[in-house]
């Protein structure tokens, strides 16, 4: 080991500048990494915690049975917090009476999220820690004027009496699924309900029992208890509880990391032309070496210790200024935070630290490898370089780099792979794009003026090695109007997603008589509101007569194994089942046809696309519903995808005009109500006090800010990663001086003027960026189109401004920076430079 | 040091060249020999093979009992280590080393915990120990012979192979690098073999080796 020789080898190298460009690409791979991992990751938990109140919990198991103590014990030995809650449909009696949704909790509910009460009806509440005490109740404001009593009056439930002891104004998981929500809410004290002699075997019942901690603890209880749920049990998670916020934080959170890989990648590539040069300005090193008697071990060691030196450097810098770059972006957005940011892991930190020495192991050690090569006789011969190591290996080792790396970040084996084999086939694409404009720009150039002339045949001259750069450039400028336009279709996406006036109440357990009435007031009162949907409870049992249990017991059995599948809806649960004339607003059939206006055959159904896949249902199937205990078939006519962010009403299945009109069934709609219009509410519950009202003004409105701080986050991403664009091109432009040096010497030697110079070097590099830009529209059209429909689901459609946008960019950008880098080449005296 | 029957083929566009046309030669210990000839005869690549910093296509070479076309890269490396030293015609040094630390580079290799000390006492010898710290690339030509010079002697070695040593140099320059060379040649009873064109250099070299073609043609003591 030549430990001294190393470290003296590398800090000359440090402070004469030749590691500056391969630091700085390390530091900002790291950086960018840690940056994103520990933000996303912060995000992440926060919005965990949010999420979290949507079910009072961080999972919960829904029965209709009491909950198996069995569960209960292994949930305790798991270290988990628990709380029980029981809802059920009652009568309430004082002076009136009123069918109402009683949920009796115990002292530990709600686990997530809080409980808040108010003294005077349809006012906003203060938070409270416990729920009722036993022999009271706490009653939804509606219930006030719908019993017309008064707090403190007491009502009966059953065979007991309560005190009215709070108003209750909100309860974390009252919109959770829509079937709790058939009544104003009476909450009492789970202790109380034996008293009420109300729930006797065979009510209809759900038994809650919700679990949170530890994130391990959490999923080896969801492994442990999956598998034990009878068909009627349900295991709810956090998504289930979330799907608006979760749904546009998802997609956040893929493009926080596609970024975070762009960068990576980006990164990646600096480094390996920033090590590409070193290694080439140290062949006569290596060679000297080697002749004063280094073996290619000691060479080795030499350029593992610098590497390794370089990883610490790099590594610790990257970390730093990541961690400051995550703490600033933190600190922007905590105020706008619904929940405060938990404190960032150490995970990020670790991911930024491994991705750093993965990146500079797989595109400095190619380069890197070539020197232990080196043959000695290069003393004497300079052209003699005796690189044997292959291209091929060169290049595989950098593949696996970034192979591993992107599956590392997405978890994904078929986008990694996706993503990678695109790169690579445009790669080659843009390589054979910029050759051939590159052949092209030279016949058009002949014959210009001297500047020109001397720029081209700078480009002729070294045909490969500028095509080489060229595809460097264009993928740089490529990924960066990428990460630009998924950016701004993602945002444009989710202000269309949430148009200022969407739905923000819900009104539920409408009966059918009041549909027309109640349509009138919201027309009388200028309420914009959805149509009036029909809602039937009821499940699939069969589909093409084949009974649905086998199907869904393999399928639980599967989505137990894998945490993906596990958040599908169960086929089989009971459902919200509605028809409909028109196709709702958010709905989009991607199979089969929607039904005729007019249409009045045999029962269709119309059924949601991951609904679809879960029960492997396909257009032109037949489906048997069970629908309060008939047995009904109907065909599946077509395959919907629904918006579930638009705040809508929206069903997994809906059915043809007329064909569950014989059941009984309640109507639920969603409508736009301003804040200062909010007495219109009071207006509504007079008229129909029996119907549900759920207000989710202040949920949207959470929803909206959230995506406007994960928009901000998203673009200071993209500001780091122009930096790490802006290092592929100094990196790339750097590999390039030495010869720059030389020529402009010589030429100046010759008595070339600085300007003409300066200007050729200019035409030359403007040319370039012309070309790669064109490369990188071209690139980026392609790419984006499969990104924007594959990993978003977004609709895309092409860019045409790109396409000037992209070859000016390319222009100017590199143009000046290439100015800017070269421009010691004509300052530098020419003596020096013909010396070095 | 022995050289049998050597040749040297190298693959070109138009087809192989064979540089080295089975040359033997014998040089004793302590005794300097220059290899002259016109460009393109083959003293360098004579003189690589030599040094068992290339390899020959047929023959072999022994460097006192070690037979060099019998190594591995790694072995040699090993012997030119221990016994090995050079002077180049563009002096070789280390840009990224200062002039004492490319000559204390060998012993570092070694890891001569003398490195400094010797390194310091060579510096002396050449005149340069005002120099000790500069950088290559602010030394004259013929302060960075002097300097390879210093540093082809630090790890005393039993051979030394000087390529053109004053090729890069003006007349006067050239004269004191060589008195220097052949000075601290005597100090150390090291054999050197030097290629050159310079008539005044080869003479004062105990024998001189003429090559043409690849081929030795004559030998004069």
């Amino acid at each position: 080991m030549h430990f001294k020789l190393a470290l003296k080898l590398f800090l000359r190298d440090l402070k004469g500048g030749e590691l500056t460009i391969l630091i700085g690409a390390l530091v900002i791979a790291v950086s960018t990494v840690t940056t994103i991992s520990l933000f996303v990751d912060r995000l992440e938990q926060a919005l965990f915690r949010e999420s979290a109140t949507f079910i009072a919990a961080d999972a919960a198991i829904y029965a209709p049975n009491p909950i198996d103590e069995a569960w209960i014990k292994k949930a305790n030995s798991l270290g988990l917090d628990d709380a029980k809650t029981i809802s059920f449909l009652s009568m309430v009696f004082s002076s009136r009476s009123q069918l109402v949704s009683v949920k009796a909790v115990g002292a530990d509910y709600p686990l997530r999220g809080q409980l808040s009460v108010t003294a005077t009806p349809f006012e906003s509440g203060s938070p409270v820690g416990k729920g009722p005490k036993k022999g009271e109740v706490w009653v939804e404001s509606r219930l006030i004027s719908a019993l017309d009593i008064l707090r403190g009056d007491s009502v009966e439930i059953g065979l007991a009496s309560f005190e009215v002891a709070q108003i209750l104004s909100s309860e974390p998981d009252r919109a959770v699924g829509f079937e709790s929500a058939a009544g104003p809410r009476v909450m009492m004290n789970i202790s109380d309900v034996a008293s009420t002699g109300v729930v006797k075997p065979g009510s209809r019942v759900t038994y809650r029992y919700l679990v949170s901690g530890d994130g391990n603890a959490l999923e080896e209880f969801e492994r442990w208890v999956r598998p034990k749920l009878a068909q009627s049990e349900r295991w709810i998670s956090i998504e289930d509880g979330a799907e608006g916020v979760g749904y546009a934080l998802k997609r956040a959170e893929s493009f926080l990391l596609l970024g975070a890989l762009l960068g990576v990648v980006l990164a990646g590539l600096s480094i390996a032309l920033a090590a590409q040069r070193y290694a080439l300005r140290h062949f006569d090193h290596v060679a000297i070496l080697k002749t004063l008697g280094t073996t290619v071990r000691g060479i080795d060691s030499i350029f593992m210790i610098i590497i390794f030196a370089l990883c610490l450097i790099g590594g610790f810098l990257g970390v730093l200024v990541g961690f400051l770059a995550q703490a600033t972006i933190a600190g922007i957005l905590d105020p706008l935070m619904p929940v405060e940011l938990p404190a960032p892991s150490f995970h990020g930190i670790v991911l930024g630290l491994v991705t750093g020495f993965i990146c500079l192991f797989s595109f400095a050690f190619p380069p890197l490898l070539k020197l232990r090569a080196i043959e000695p006789v290069r003393v004497f011969r300079r052209d003699f370089s005796g690189t044997t190591v292959s291209g091929l290996l060169t290049y595989a080792f950098s593949g696996f780099g970034i192979l591993g790396l992107m599956y590392w970040y997405s978890e994904n084996i078929e986008l990694t792979l996706f993503l990678f084999s695109g790169a690579i086939i445009a790669s080659m694409v843009l390589f054979f794009v910029a050759y051939l404009l590159l052949q092209s720009g030279q016949l058009m150039g002949m014959g210009a003026g001297s500047a020109w002339r001397l720029a081209l045949s700078g480009i002729q001259r070294r045909g490969r090695n500028i095509s080489l750069q060229i595809l460097v450039f264009g993928l740089a400028i490529m990924l960066l109007l990428i990460l630009f336009l998924v950016r701004t279709a993602l945002i444009s996406e989710w202000q269309a997603s949430l148009p200022k006036d969407a739905p923000n109440h819900f009104v539920l357990n409408v009966a059918q008589i009041d549909v027309d009435p109640m349509n009138n007031l919201f027309e009388e009162n200028n309420v914009r509101a959805e149509p009036l949907f029909s809602m039937t409870r009821g499940r699939v049992i069969a589909i093409n007569g084949e009974p649905i249990v086998v199907k869904d017991r393999l399928g639980v059995e599967e989505s137990a194994k894998s945490k993906r599948g596990a958040r599908g809806p169960r086929f089989s649960s009971n459902r919200n089942l509605t028809w409909a004339q028109y196709l709702p607003n958010g709905n989009r059939v991607i199979d089969g046809l929607w039904w005729d206006l007019n249409y009045s055959g045999p029962p269709l159904v119309s059924i949601e696309n991951s609904m679809a896949e879960r029960g492997g249902v396909k257009v032109g199937d037949t489906l048997d519903f069970k629908i309060q205990d008939q047995i009904f078939s109907a065909q599946v006519a077509s395959i919907r995808s629904v918006a579930w962010d638009s705040m809508q009403p929206n069903f997994y299945f809906i059915f043809s005009p007329g064909t569950i009109g014989q059941f009984s069934s309640t109507y639920m709609t969603s409508f736009f109500l301003e804040k200062k219009n909010k007495s219109f509410l009071n207006t509504l519950l007079r008229y129909y006090p029996t119907i549900t009202l759920i207000e989710i003004d202040a949920v949207i409105e959470q929803i909206t800010s959230i995506i406007k701080k994960v928009t901000l986050a998203i673009e200071l991403v993209l500001i780091l990663i122009l930096v790490s664009g802006a290092f592929v091109l100094l990196a790339s432009i750097q590999a390039s001086m030495d010869e720059r040096f030389r020529q402009s010497a010589i030429l100046r030697a010759l008595g070339a003027s600085q300007r003409l110079i300066l200007f050729s070097l200019f035409i030359e590099f403007a040319f370039m960026g012309v070309l790669a830009g064109i490369v990188a529209t071209l690139g980026a059209e392609i790419t984006v189109f499969f990104l924007e429909s594959q990993v978003f689901e977004l609709d895309y459609s092409p860019h045409l401004v790109l396409w000037v946008l992209g070859p000016l960019s390319g222009l100017f950008i590199i143009g000046c920076l290439g100015l800017w880098a070269t421009r010691k080449v004509v300052v530098t005296a020419p003596s020096n430079a013909l010396r070095q | 040091m022995r050289a049998i029957g050597l040749h040297k083929v190298v693959s070109t566009a138009n087809g192989e060249l064979e540089i080295l046309k089975g040359i033997d030669l014998e040089i004793k210990a302590s005794e300097s020999v220059a290899l002259v000839g016109p460009s393109g005869s083959g003293k360098t690549t004579l003189l690589s093979l030599l040094a068992g910093l290339d390899t020959a296509s047929k023959g072999k070479i022994y460097l006192g009992s070690n037979e060099l076309t019998a190594m591995n890269e790694e072995l040699r490396a090993i012997v030119r280590g221990r016994v090995v030293g050079f002077v180049f015609q563009s002096f070789q040094l280390l840009g990224s080393l200062s002039a004492l630390e490319n000559v204390m580079l060998p012993l570092e290799l070694k890891n001569s915990p003398e490195a400094k000390l010797v390194a310091l006492q060579l510096m002396d010898k050449v005149g340069l120990t005002h120099r000790c710290a500069h950088y290559p690339n602010k030394l004259s030509g013929g302060e960075q012979q002097r300097v390879a010079i210093a540093r082809a002697f630090a790890s005393a070695p039993k051979v030394l192979f000087a390529d053109e040593p004053t090729g890069n140099l003006d007349t006067a320059t050239g004269r004191v690098i060589i008195d220097l060379l052949f000075e601290l040649n005597r100090e150390f009873g090291t054999t050197l073999i030097l290629v050159t064109h310079d008539k005044k250099l080869a003479q004062r070299c105990d024998r001189e080796i003429n090559i043409d073609s690849g081929e030795l043609i004559e030998m004069e003591t």
